[in-house]
C-alpha cells in the first residue's frame, strides 16, 4: 500500500567559524580609468556564486553595473587570505570585505572629485549610472573613467586593501554565556512524501523550504541554493550514506555512493524571507549549508507521519523502514 | 596505434589512437576540446555527455577506436557567447549554471531531446536529463530552462 504523509523540520545555524576562532576575509580594489573596477580576494566561488555577490557590491557602490566588475578570485599568487569556502561564510565574511573596501577606494575617489568640481564636501557628490557628479546639478557630471582617467594624470589611484574580522566569541564552559556565531540562519520546510509499505521506497512528492537570508542581493542565486540544498538533503535523508572500513571509504564512486537524480527531486518550491541582518553587507547573510538541513527532518518527521514509524538513523533506506514496520506489527517499540 | 577518421563539430579529423584510449581522452588530449568533463569515469554522471550519431553517449565509456566513422558533437559545437543555443540562452536565463561541471553534458543531453522532440513532456525532459547529475542545482532551474527552451524551440 502506498501512504502519504506529511513533516516539518525547522533549523537554525551559526555561520562562520565560530567560538571565537579569527574570521579574516580581505580584499583589494581598485577603481580603473576605464570606468571599470577590479576586486582582488581568495574567496572561492565553487558555484555558490559568491564572485557575481561581490561584482554586485561593488557595482552598486560605485553606480556601476556588475558586468563592469572583474572578479579575481582564488589565487594564491595574487589575491589576498579570504579564508574558506566553508561554513557559509563568503557572502557575509568577504562581501564585508569586499564592501569595506571598495568603500576606503571610493572616499578617495569622493574626495578628489569634490576637489574639482570645487564642492565643499564629498556628500555633495554622487556615483551613479557610470557617472559622477554633484547631486542635482546637471552641469558638474562626467563620465566615472574621465574623473579616473584625470586623476591618473595628476597621480592618484583608487586602490584600496581592507579586511573583515567577524564578532564571535568563545561559549564559557562553566556558565554557558557566550556570543559563539554571528550570525545566524534560520530555515523552515515542509515535505510531502510517500511510503510504499511493501517495499520501503520513499518517493519525495513535494518540498516547501524557506529561509532567512537577511536581504538577497541575488534572489536567482537564493533559489538556487535552496533547491540544492534541499536535494542533497534528500540524498542525505534517503539514499547517501558513506560505508568506512577502518577508516576507508568503502563505497568512494558515484555507482556505490547514490546521490539524487533528475527523476528523485520533487516540486522545489524556494521561498525567502527578507529580514535585514545589519552587520552583513547590504543586509545579507549566507544560506549555501543551511538550506539542507529542515528538509532531513522535515522527511523523516513525514515518513512517521504517513506509516507511524520512526527512523532514526540515516539514511532512511527501504531496509530500515521495512524493518521498523515490521516491528511495529509484531507490537515492537519502533 | 589504429587510425580513425571521425568528424567533430563540422571538422573532420584522422587520429592515431590507442587500442585502449577513450573517446574523452581523444576529445581532451588530442583535439584539446576541453568543454567535456570527467566526473565519475565509470558511466555514472554524464559530464562527459557527447553526441555520437544523433544520440548521446558517455564519452567515457566509449573506447576512441569505436568512435571510427561518427560523427560527433561537443559542446563546443553547440553556439558560442554571441550566439548560444537556445538551451544555453535558457541556461543563463533562468540561473541553471551552479559550479558548471555538469553544464556542457546537461546542454548537450538536453539539445539532444530538443532535436528529436520538439515538444517534450514534463516526464520526457525529466527522463532524458536523468542520466546527468547535478550536485548544485537541485536540477529544478536546470529542468525549468529546458522546458523554456522546449517552449521557444515550439513557437
Ligand atoms: S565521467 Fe563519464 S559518466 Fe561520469
Ligand atoms: S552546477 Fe555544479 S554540478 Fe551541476
Amino acid at each position: 500500500m502506498k501512504k502519504r504523509g506529511i513533516g516539518l523540520g525547522c533549523s537554525w545555524y551559526g555561520t562562520g567559524y565560530g567560538n571565537g576562532f579569527p574570521d579574516v576575509s580581505s580584499a583589494f580594489v581598485e577603481i580603473h580609468d576605464d570606468g571599470s573596477a577590479t576586486v582582488l580576494t581568495g574567496a572561492v566561488d565553487v558555484g555558490q556564486g559568491s564572485n557575481s555577490i561581490f561584482a554586485q557590491i561593488v557595482a552598486e557602490e560605485l553606480g556601476l553595473e556588475s558586468q563592469d566588475i572583474c572578479v579575481y578570485s582564488g589565487d594564491t599568487d595574487a589575491t589576498p587570505d579570504s579564508g574558506t569556502t566553508a561554513a557559509t561564510r563568503q557572502t557575509y565574511n568577504t562581501g564585508n570585505a569586499v564592501l569595506k573596501a571598495v568603500r576606503q577606494a571610493k572616499s578617495s575617489l569622493l574626495d578628489y572629485a569634490a576637489h574639482k568640481f570645487s564642492c565643499p564636501t564629498t556628500e555633495g557628490i554622487e556615483l551613479k549610472n557610470g557617472s559622477i557628479g554633484v547631486k542635482g546639478d546637471p552641469s558638474r557630471q562626467m563620465p566615472l573613467a574621465d574623473m579616473v582617467f584625470q586623476a591618473r594624470l595628476a597621480g592618484e589611484r583608487f586602490i584600496s586593501a581592507e579586511s573583515s574580522t567577524a564578532r564571535s566569541t568563545p561559549v564559557d564552559p562553566e556558565t554557558g554565556q557566550g556570543a559563539p556565531y554571528w550570525p545566524y540562519a534560520f530555515g523552515c520546510q515542509s515535505a510531502e512524501v510517500e511510503v510504499d509499505t511493501e517495499t520501503g521506497m520513499v518517493r519525495v512528492l513535494k518540498v516547501v523550504a524557506v529561509h532567512d537570508v537577511g536581504k538577497a542581493l541575488n534572489p536567482t542565486q537564493v533559489e538556487g541554493q535552496i533547491a540544492g540544498g534541499v536535494t542533497q538533503g534528500i540524498g542525505f535523508a534517503l539514499l547517501e550514506e558513506l560505508e568506512l572500513h577502518e577508516g576507508k571509504i568503502k563505497n568512494p564512486a558515484l555507482s556505490s555512493y547514490l546521490i539524487p537524480t533528475a527523476l528523485d527531486v520533487p516540486n522545489i518550491e524556494a521561498l525567502y524571507v527578507e529580514d535585514a541582518e545589519c552587520t552583513g553587507p547590504f543586509g545579507a547573510k549566507g544560506l549555501g549549508e543551511p538550506a539542507m538541513l529542515p528538509t532531513v527532518a522535515a522527511i523523516i518527521n513525514a515518513i512517521d507521519d504517513a506509516v507511524g514509524v520512526r527512523i532514526t538513523s540515516l539514511p532512511a533506506t527501504p531496509e530500515k523502514i521495512l524493518q521498523a514496520l515490521a516491528e511495529k506489527k509484531r507490537g515492537g517499540e519502533c | 596505434m589504429i587510425e580513425i577518421n571521425l568528424v567533430v563539430n563540422e571538422k573532420p579529423y584522422t587520429l592515431n589512437v590507442e587500442p585502449s584510449e577513450r573517446l574523452i581522452d581523444a576529445l581532451r588530449n588530442r583535439l584539446g576540446l576541453l568543454g567535456t568533463k570527467e566526473g565519475c569515469g565509470e558511466g555514472e554522471c554524464g559530464a562527459c555527455t557527447v553526441i555520437m550519431d544523433g544520440k548521446t553517449v558517455n564519452s567515457c565509456l566509449v573506447l576512441a577506436a569505436q568512435a571510427n566513422g561518427s560523427v560527433i558533437t561537443t559542446i563546443e559545437g553547440v553556439g558560442n557567447r554571441r550566439s548560444p543555443h537556445p538551451v544555453q540562452k535558457a541556461f543563463v536565463e533562468v540561473g541553471a549554471v551552479q559550479c558548471g561541471f555538469c553544464t556542457p553534458g546537461m546542454v548537450l543531453s538536453a539539445k539532444n531531446l530538443l532535436d528529436r522532440n520538439l515538444k517534450p513532456s514534463e516526464t520526457e525532459i525529466g527522463i532524458a536529463m536523468s542520466g546527468n547529475l547535478c550536485r548544485c542545482t537541485g536540477y529544478d532551474k536546470i529542468l525549468r530552462a529546458v522546458k523554456i527552451a522546449a517552449e521557444e524551440g515550439a513557437k
